[in-house]
């Protein structure tokens, strides 16, 4: 299944990108999304150890499944406040 | 017991009147966030906040919900900029109400300390010339 990334901050600055597509297995989890996103934009590996995965605007778990409806987003450190 | 986030475009408007005061108020603890003139030491003209809508406002909500049941405040508000902020000017306010200053005190830090943490916001340095 192919998969959109959202990219915000400073995943976005470093890949020049808003927006990633990645292709999945079915039933992948977030951590396969991880390292899928590292495979196709090496310019996120920095980003990734750190970064968490947002399904439909909640941060989910790496076990967590992602499935073709969801909206995904890689959410790195974080600077508000 | 009440919970209100908002984000907002630009610097924060000028603090409202305080809430009128309940039966059990006894601390009103505001904090504002401003930005600085330097980072990193170079001089800022303003900050550039982005936010990913509309997680941030849900986790502002949730994790406000979360801070007032587990300090027993009374409520809390809290408001964030999103786009240019210049310096000097608020950049995110959080109010709080408590029956004492134990608990406001205690419960403010814990928040932004929370929001730094878990709340889909950015900002990016814009330079004086």
């Amino acid at each position: 299944m192919r998969v959109k990334v959202l990219l915000f901050g400073p995943e976005a600055a470093a890949t020049g990108r808003r927006e990633l597509m990645v292709d999945l297995d079915p039933g992948a989890t977030c951590a396969a999304l991880k390292q899928a996103l590292g495979r196709a934009e090496p310019a996120l590996l920095p980003f990734l150890e750190s970064g968490r995965i947002a399904l439909n605007s909640n941060f989910a778990d790496p076990a967590d499944p992602v499935t073709p409806d969801d909206e995904v987003a890689l959410i790195g450190m974080v600077s508000g406040g | 017991m009440s919970v209100r986030a908002t984000i907002i475009d630009g610097p924060l408007p000028p603090a409202p009147a305080p809430p009128p005061v309940g039966d059990e108020t006894g601390a009103l603890l505001v904090f504002e966030g401003l930005v600085r003139r330097s980072e990193d030491g170079r001089p800022l003209a303003a900050l550039d906040y982005e936010a990913y809508e509309p997680m941030a406002t849900r986790q502002l909500t949730e994790l406000a919900r979360l801070i007032l049941s587990r300090h027993a405040l009374l409520a809390i508000e809290v408001t964030h900029s999103r786009g240019r902020v210049p310096v000097g000017a608020p950049s995110l306010r959080v109010v709080i109400t408590a029956a004492h200053r134990a608990e406001a005190l205690a419960a403010m830090g814990e928040y932004i300390d929370l929001l730094k943490r878990d709340v889909p916001i950015w900002k990016k340095p814009v330079w004086s010339a």
